[in-house]
């Protein structure tokens, strides 16, 4: 019986061992007996807002002292699959943030929960204050579901050294001078005039969407002339050599920087979150000749329509009934108008709030262009289809791929690509979601 | 992780013969509890809630709510017809094949070049672990440069006027695929080599010193002392190598996140898009399943020929 003494005694010192974690664990947690609120985000721990969220949670911790925020960080790719899990076994932190197009499907499927009541509490011209397309996302049959806190959108980057070189004086304003200068760019430097993203990832959409709707076209539509004339200009840039090819290969929109501060191109679309990024001020100070205007549009006079980026917070539908004024507190502080303000001049990002817009201008008079674009900015899931969005909008970054590497004509492979679409929906719904969109566009385009 | 190869613990037969069956049957059953706890974790369950996903219709908003409907075989029939699957099918194949072949070789070459001693041999020995070394998001980046229009190989061939512009490696239509094979099979050969040459260092000098004297020439010591000696090592290689080759998912997604265009996909990158870009979790579990079957059939056949040889 030699094994079965061993065997005992392995247990007995297991037992004994576990007994004592057990103890000491139920001790410790004893000691510090404090409400804890979850924090979870992607934001770059390093980065502006991030920072930005600890200085806030130190403050509320010193005011409520009997509490404890814990700021979790997820990374980007991992957040979504992460908050599937935590729906799953009911345990969504107290505070969830996620990417703007995600909210509407994330409302759906009750992972916020309803704040209505206590904005109402708050003061409805707070509310009010939100932009109209932030409010229509983060919102659902007139219920309120989260806030977003900081938005982006995009717009044409030029290097004013580059551009004076061949003998350019002011920035495209129209796709035809964008294709004019950038014939000259390479003619007189031999380098790229023009980049933007087209990877293979909602980016890839998401660059291609000014283009699409400033033409008039529509991600339901995919198949008119409008939507076709868009993806045959870009096409027709890459095709020219004015733009890389290698923009379908890029790891991100991050990338196409990166060639714009080496002078490979002069200039490129790209985000307000660039100057929280890349671009910062002692970057921008050393390339001494970035500037910033509004994207190119197809004619004189039509607006630029940009989507809208942007993150939002809203407080987990599981949470601990005894937790939830606190963390109504928190989202709170974050939805103020002054708090948000200061994030996002930390952040690169642009307020949501109509009072906060106004004075971060007099902080950055660079972010201008965004400013004026983000009046009408179009949230991207009430334009494509609510929460069937990102499937729409993975088949349309594969069209644009397409298109931009010639394996098929802009024509072939939007037209391909809008009968996928269809196919996503029932006949009523497709036409509900169509004239949604029609509707919204004709609105940010003033006609 | 699965071990399909059938491995025993070694010594587990003689064990058993040195202790009285009796009181050691029941301590057996409580060592294995970790093991088989582990594996019905993270092998068995994942499994079966994998199938279960492929046969139900799971969006983002079921998925939560756990409302999806069951839809039988449906998932499968949607995925065989979709044309961007069935090029996705024929690329892993191509993918694992051309791997297999071309590490396979060139690791078996690179090993009996090694099995002789030369100069600087040690540095040299080395230098081919680097692909092992280094993290896949290391060397895919550098891959993704060196194909790009702007990338090395082009900057190359340009600047030696073997080509007047540049070769679209990642960027066309029927490229791609064979740049990311290209990449896995530098990847590979570390693996290749070391397994291959741990093999060669076993067979007995003997052999091929009396096969000398028998007047034997390289290629007569290669056909018939080499690779009958090796052939169980030679199987298992290709065998490991078969099943981590048609799981690569990191170094495809790193290079062309399966574009331009939805050309390069594999079908494990092929699943990930469908499932977290589109929120198609059934679709995508149904790739994953017959992903599971291609690898499992493969093992089988090479065990077959193992078995067959022993």
């Amino acid at each position: 019986m030699k094994g079965g003494k061993y065997v005992k005694r392995f247990i007995l010192t297991f037992l004994v061992l576990s007994l004592g974690v057990a103890v000491s664990i139920g001790t410790v947690a004893v000691a510090q007996e404090k409400v804890t609120i979850t924090v979870q985000d992607y934001f770059d721990p390093a980065g502006g807002m991030a920072k930005f969220i600890d200085e806030m949670a130190v403050e509320f911790e010193r005011n409520h002292p009997e509490v404890k925020i814990n700021h979790v960080y997820i990374p980007f790719a991992q957040l979504l699959p992460t908050i599937l899990q935590q729906s799953l076994t009911r345990t969504v932190p107290e505070l969830t943030m996620a990417d703007n197009p995600w909210v509407p499907q994330l409302i759906k499927a009750g992972t916020y929960k309803d704040i209505t009541d206590q904005v109402k509490e708050w003061g409805w011209e707070n509310w009010e204050d939100f932009f109209k397309g932030h409010r229509e996302l983060t919102s659902a049959n007139d219920r309120i579901y989260a806030f977003q806190i900081t938005t982006n959108n995009l717009a044409l980057f030029y290097r004013k050294g580059l551009l004076e070189k061949a003998g350019i004086a002011n920035p495209p304003e129209t796709w035809q001078e964008l294709k004019e200068q950038s014939q000259k760019i390479k003619e007189a430097l031999d380098i790229y005039g023009f980049a933007f993203c087209a990877t293979a990832s909602e980016e890839g959409t998401w660059q291609f969407e000014p283009f699409l709707w400033s033409n008039g076209g529509s991600l339901l539509e995919l198949d008119q002339p409008e939507a076709i004339e868009a993806l045959q200009f870009l096409t027709e840039m890459v095709v020219a050599g004015y733009t890389p090819r290698d923009i379908v290969n890029v790891s991100g929109q991050g990338d196409v920087t990166q060639w714009f501060m080496n002078a490979e191109v002069a200039m490129m679309v790209n985000g307000n979150w660039e100057f929280g990024w890349h671009l910062t001020e002692d970057v921008m100070q050393q390339l001494g000749d970035v500037a910033v205007a509004t994207l190119p549009v197809p004619q004189k006079g039509m607006r630029p329509v940009v989507p809208f980026g942007g993150e939002c917070f809203g407080i987990s539908g599981n949470i601990d009934p005894a937790k939830f004024d606190l963390a109504w507190e928190f989202l709170k502080i974050l939805g103020s108008s002054d708090t948000m303000l200061r994030a996002n001049i930390k952040h690169g990002g642009l307020p949501t709030r109509a009072s906060a817009a106004g004075k971060i201008l007099a902080e950055k008079p660079i972010l201008k262009p965004f400013l004026d674009q983000a009046q009408y900015a179009l949230p991207r899931p009430l334009v494509g289809g609510i929460d069937k969005y990102p499937d729409i909008s993975s088949t349309v970054w594969v069209a644009v791929q397409k298109a931009l590497t010639e394996m098929a004509t802009p024509e072939e492979a939007l037209k391909n690509a809008a009968s996928a679409i269809r196919e996503i929906f029932s006949a009523e719904e497709y036409e509900m979601y169509k004239n949604m969109a029609r509707e919204l566009l004709a609105e940010a385009r003033g006609k | 992780m699965f071990f399909p190869l059938g491995i025993t613990s070694p010594g587990g037969r003689e064990r058993s013969s040195s202790f009285s069956m009796k009181t050691t049957s029941h301590v057996g059953y409580f060592f294995i509890v970790p093991a088989l706890v582990y594996v019905l974790f993270f092998g068995v369950y994942p499994l079966i809630y994998n199938f279960i996903l492929s046969l139900k219709e799971v969006t983002l908003i079921t998925y939560m709510s756990g409302t999806s409907p069951w839809v039988g075989l449906a998932n499968y029939w949607q995925t065989i017809k979709d044309v961007v699957f069935q090029r996705t099918f024929t690329n892993t194949l191509l993918f694992t094949s051309l791997s297999l072949a071309f590490q396979f070789l060139i690791g078996f070459f690179l090993a009996i070049l090694f099995n002789r001693s030369f100069p600087l041999k040690g540095l040299l020995q080395s230098l081919i672990m680097i692909p092992w070394v280094l993290p896949i998001i290391v060397s895919g980046s550098f891959f993704r440069w060196f194909f790009s229009d702007r990338g090395m190989v082009n900057g190359f061939l340009l600047a030696w006027d073997f080509i007047d512009k540049p070769i679209p490696w990642i960027t066309s239509q029927k490229l791609p695929i064979f740049a990311v094979t290209l990449a896995n099979i530098w990847l590979g050969i570390p693996f290749n080599f070391v397994l291959l040459y741990t093999g060669l260092r076993a067979i007995p000098i003997e052999l091929f010193e009396s096969a000398d004297i028998d007047g034997a020439n390289w290629w007569q010591r290669i056909a018939f002392i080499t690779f009958p000696v090796l052939r169980p090592v030679i199987i298992t290689t290709l065998t490991l190598g078969c099943i981590f080759t048609v799981k690569v998912f990191d170094l495809v997604w790193i290079i062309t996140q399966g574009g331009p265009g939805d050309v390069s996909h594999l079908l494990s990158t092929l699943s990930y898009s469908w499932a977290f870009n589109k929120f198609h979790f059934g679709r995508a579990s149904s790739v994953l399943v017959i992903m599971l079957s291609l690898v499992v059939s493969l093992t089988v056949l090479l065990n077959s020929i193992r078995s067959e040889g022993e």
